[in-house]
């Protein structure tokens, strides 16, 4: 189809209907010609069963006619639920073909378009407003077919019972055909109007959900509100507009339809009585005619869904219509291998506003020579480093990157020559390894297709280990936990591990680690680990499901340490939610607490019983939650009450109780503790401790890792651990990583990639001395003459080895050079470091 | 780390202890029982060794502390030497700074004896005290008030003995 090739934008709706559903559309067809003749069948038969059967008395007629109708009824049925499926079936496919396409074309958009369109818009037109354009064009050849054949079929049968009471009684159709299309106009203004207002709406959520820091920041919640309440109404008219002219159209066409049978009954009736018309063939004609008022009412909804589809496709598209300012990809030749030269010429970027972020700038750069841009913020560092990335499209001059002028290279070019670590680099949901992988995937081949090029694993931890992800990524891999049906083999060797860690630092380590100690109690273990102090080897046993677990309750029961229980799950509640009862759902607040934060209104209505109440029981869910709480308590973490020596030792107590009990009654029930046996409850490092880390310390964190690095390199287990930790999923907008994780990630991703031309903004500024250090150190030594480098400095100490510096004032550069030869000029570098 | 021994001592717990401790810092003083309940309960504690550092010079570690037990010794490195600037025994608080904005430590900090330590981190800080707004400019006052009385104490005790550093004084007037 020459259609796919043209942008979506451009497409109109009809294309859809046939592109790509030939075969379905046809087997459509078929159907709907079944269905249409099953339809009028049994009205003839009806007419024998009264004009003949009845009349001539012969039941063996009236068994044969009844017979066909009933089989005509029985497959008209079967093929309306099959024209359902096969509408069903188009209109989810071009769904998807739609929704993919439009995606396809929003994210290569320019970035200028992004700063007037809110997520919510794109979003709402990719979710919402393409559902109806789609059903059109599932309905958009069978609806019509089929019902102007049922229409023409019925109609002819009209008028083959009778011509004139036929004419009559169709006249109604043309009278409704004059006065829908009037309402439908309306109609569609109004929703042309609803479909923007949506668009706004969207955008207008998505906003204040983005900038919801803001809100609470400033405790703008009524402002917010008042803002939003304006758009909400102005929806509401307009949609209730709409909402009058679709239900006037509906309603007309009922009246005219209605009228159809008492125009049939005052001439039928009369020429029957005349004895002009036969009895059964009023009736036949009664029937025949009712049955027209499905196919008509079913084109009018045609006719509607039509008006909308068309509205809402066109609206969508007309919005996002814009090209790229680039073209994607070179057509007949291989992605440019540029040579790593910057030649800047009189160089200017203008903004639409008429702002100059960049005034005559002029610049050029060797291949492998490294440049630092300097300056306050506003002066153009970064301006001048997207332009020369193409992000952004500058306005006069010459821009050359290996000679070629870089507004005229497409985007591969672009990408396979050049790197960028963004100032806020986004991280996208997926593991560490689909983020590590992300621009050289995107370099080596198309747009994301497997293939080779890929860097090989050594390359991976060689670049972990220079950024310096090499131990976040190890301690990622030591927090997760292992499964008995994958990890067979590496929990031996874990087990192995554990018992040289203890013999070596066993004694070092008391002090940040507490061990699975049988005869203590642990305070960095729950009390319900406490009292079963093993894995259960049964989903029902596990700690989150004991409270529903008949054995435990009966044990806790038996025990007497339900009463007990439900005391500390009170103190906690109470203490929990006087400290954190209005604070917003922030994961830093609740990392300490027994109870999250969806968790927090159930405790407050369990507290207001409980006040309520006094005496009287609690509900079984609310003396459940309760218990949940205290079976959760771990005093180490969750510090709001204290947990007495007293209880400890009790608890210690009932610890061995239990484990006698169960190991008599389920013996299969738990795996307890043991120095031998790997615990898959607990992560790889509480494996490694046979215990749990008491400290928060990250100076400690990081020694602890370094001893137990030596011992996982001695028994070949760091790749595997490695490896484990590459599936670590980073979160939404990789919120599992802190801001320096975040940045190391994406320098990492830029070095595997290796471009020629590499420019960073401010890449390390939220990197600790160490690690900004080693990156500086290694751009100086590894990067050194093999990759040109742009880099916006935030912090003058590092830019000391640069080939070049320049620095920049409201979008020129006032001074370039080398650092001494700039210090040595006290001129405007001289004057930054002084002033720092 | 403490913990154990804390929590076994019965009804009380760390988070009452870090209460009233926190009470009793000028920095945290004045504020509302509601915001103090808060920060109480956001701290942890550490227990360090003799040796170990606290803070390093030169890193940003994001971090206040208050001493609970033990003491601790400032130093600055000054090319290579390290020098003994004074030391800080329990019921000292440092660092209100650092909770208000990115700063590169001066001085290490390092334990001399076994001490055991409240800390509360910037990031813990900032969106606790966003909570309660009304409260920042109180913060502000008392930060601004520290640094006042520090120079003025400055000027009454030493400024007699420190010969060529007046002209580099005035820290106040920022």
């Amino acid at each position: 189809m020459a259609a796919v090739e043209r942008p979506i934008v451009k497409r109109s709706l009809l294309s859809w209907v046939f592109d790509g559903n030939i075969g379905w559309q046809i087997t459509l067809l078929g159907v709907i010609a079944v269905a249409v003749f099953t339809r009028v069948l049994p009205l003839e038969m009806q007419k024998r069963i009264v004009n003949q059967a009845i009349t001539l008395r012969n039941i063996d007629l009236l068994l044969l006619y009844c017979g066909y109708y009933l089989a005509a009824v029985l497959v008209s049925s079967a093929c309306k639920y099959m024209i359902n499926i096969l509408e069903t079936l188009i209109s989810q496919r071009v769904l998807a073909r739609m929704r993919a396409a439009l995606y396809a074309h929003v994210i290569t958009l320019p970035l200028s378009f992004f700063r007037n369109t809110q997520p919510g818009t794109v979003v709402n037109a990719i979710v919402n407003e393409l559902v109806v354009p789609s059903n059109f064009v599932s309905m958009a050849m069978s609806t019509p077919v089929s019902n102007i054949l049922t229409l023409l079929a019925f109609a002819g049968f009209l008028f083959w019972l009778n011509p004139l009471l036929a004419a009559v009684s169709l006249s109604i159709y043309p009278a409704a055909m004059l006065l829908i299309p009037f309402l439908q106009k309306r109609a569609n203004i109004a929703n042309k109007t609803r479909v923007d207002q949506s668009r706004i709406f969207s955008g207008r959520i998505a906003e204040a959900i983005s900038g919801i820091h803001e809100i609470h920041g400033n405790g703008t919640y009524r402002i917010e509100a008042r803002k939003f309440n304006k758009m909400v109404e102005r929806l509401r008219k307009v949609r209730v507009t709409w909402g009058l002219y679709r239900f006037g159209v509906k309603s007309t066409n009922n009246l005219f339809t209605s009228l159809g049978p008492f125009l049939v009954f005052i001439l039928g009736g009369y020429l029957t009585i005349k004895g002009q018309l036969e009895l059964g063939s009023l009736v036949a004609f009664l029937s025949a005619q009712e049955k027209l008022y499905d196919p008509w009412k079913e084109l009018i909804e045609f006719y509607q869904v039509h008006q909308e589809g068309e509205v809402s496709y066109k609206r969508t598209m007309e919005f996002f219509d814009a090209t790229p300012e680039h073209r994607l990809e070179p057509t007949g030749r291989k992605p440019l291998e540029l040579e790593a030269s910057l030649d800047i010429k009189n160089l200017s970027f203008v903004t639409e506003s008429g702002i100059r972020l960049l005034d005559d700038v002029n610049l050029t750069l060797r291949p492998g020579e490294h440049l630092a841009l300097v300056g306050f913020s506003g002066s153009g560092k970064s301006t001048l480093a997207l332009c020369i990335g193409q992000l952004y499209d500058y306005s006069e001059g010459h821009l050359l990157l290996g000679n070629e002028e870089v507004a005229h290279l497409t985007r591969k070019d672009v990408v396979s020559n050049v790197g960028i670590v963004a100032q806020n680099p986004f991280i996208f949901e997926g593991s560490m390894a689909e983020n590590l992988l992300y621009a050289c995937e995107a370099a080596a081949q198309g747009n994301g297709a497997p293939g080779d090029g890929r860097p090989t694993l050594d390359d991976i931890i060689a670049v972990l280990h220079q950024t310096g992800l090499f131990t976040d990524v190890l301690r990622f891999g030591l927090n997760a936990f292992l499964s008995p049906e994958k990890h067979r083999e590496v929990v031996k060797t874990i087990t192995r591990v554990r018992r040289k860690f203890q013999e070596k630092f066993g004694e070092r380590l008391a002090d940040y680690v507490e061990f699975f100690n049988e005869n203590q109690y642990l305070s960095y273990s729950s009390v319900a680990e406490n009292l079963t102090f093993g894995a259960a080897n049964r989903e029902e046993f596990a700690n989150v499901h004991l409270s529903r677990n008949d054995y435990f309750m009966t044990f806790l029961d038996k025990e007497g340490l339900l009463r007990l229980l439900i005391n500390i799950g009170v103190r906690l509640a109470r203490q929990t939610v006087d400290i954190l009862g209005n604070l917003p759902p922030d994961n830093i607040f609740f990392e300490q607490s027994p109870m999250s934060a969806e968790e927090l209104p159930a405790y407050k209505l369990v507290l207001d019983q409980l006040r309520r109440r006094k005496d009287q029981e609690l509900a079984r869910d609310d003396y459940l939650r309760l218990l949940d709480l205290a079976l959760r308590f771990t005093p180490g973490i969750h510090k709001m009450v204290g947990l007495g020596e007293d209880l400890q030792k009790l608890l210690l107590e009932k610890r061995a109780r239990f484990r006698a009990g169960i190991s008599q009654d389920l013996p299969d029930a738990f795996t307890f503790y043991s120095q031998n046996d790997y615990i898959y409850s607990q992560t790889i490092l509480n494996n490694i401790f046979f215990g749990k880390t008491k400290t928060s310390s990250t100076e400690t964190q990081e020694t602890i890792t370094q001893n137990i690095i030596q011992l996982l390199i001695e028994k070949d287990l760091l790749e595997t651990i490695v490896d484990i930790g590459m599936h670590y999923n980073v979160g939404s907008k990789g919120d599992n990583l802190s801001g320096g994780q975040r940045q190391k990630l994406a320098i990492a991703r830029v070095f595997l990639k290796a471009p020629r031309v590499l420019i960073m903004d401010e890449a390390t500024s939220a990197l600790d001395n160490k690690s900004q250090a080693r990156i500086q150190n290694l751009l100086e030594t590894r990067w050194k003459r093999k990759s040109t480098l742009i880099a916006v400095a935030h912090r003058l100490d590092t830019i000391r080895k640069f080939d070049k510096i320049a620095v920049m004032k409201a979008g020129k550069i006032i001074e370039m050079g080398g650092y001494d030869e700039l210090i040595a000029r006290k001129g405007a570098l001289y004057e930054l470091v002084g002033r720092k | 780390m403490s913990s154990l021994e804390e929590s076994s001592l019965g009804p009380s717990c760390e988070f009452q202890e870090n209460l009233n401790l926190l009470r009793q810092t000028h920095f945290f003083s004045g504020l509302p029982l509601e915001s103090l309940k808060v920060f109480a309960y956001l701290c942890v504690r550490e227990r360090l060794h003799a040796g170990e550092f606290l803070f390093r010079q030169g890193e940003d570690d994001h971090q206040a502390y208050y001493i609970v037990s033990g003491k601790a010794r400032l130093e600055r490195n000054e090319n290579g030497h390290e020098r003994e600037i004074r030391e800080f025994g329990a019921g000292t608080f440092i660092g209100g700074l650092t909770l208000l904005g990115e700063t590169r430590r001066l001085y290490s900090l390092r334990a001399v004896e076994e001490t055991v330590c409240i800390l509360l981190s910037r990031e813990k800080f900032t969106k606790a005290i966003q909570q309660f707004p009304e409260q920042i400019p109180r913060i502000i006052r008392i930060v601004v008030g520290s640094i006042n009385d520090w120079e003025d104490r400055f000027l009454a005790e030493l400024a007699a003995d420190c010969g060529g550093c007046l002209p580099r004084l005035g820290v106040s007037l920022l």
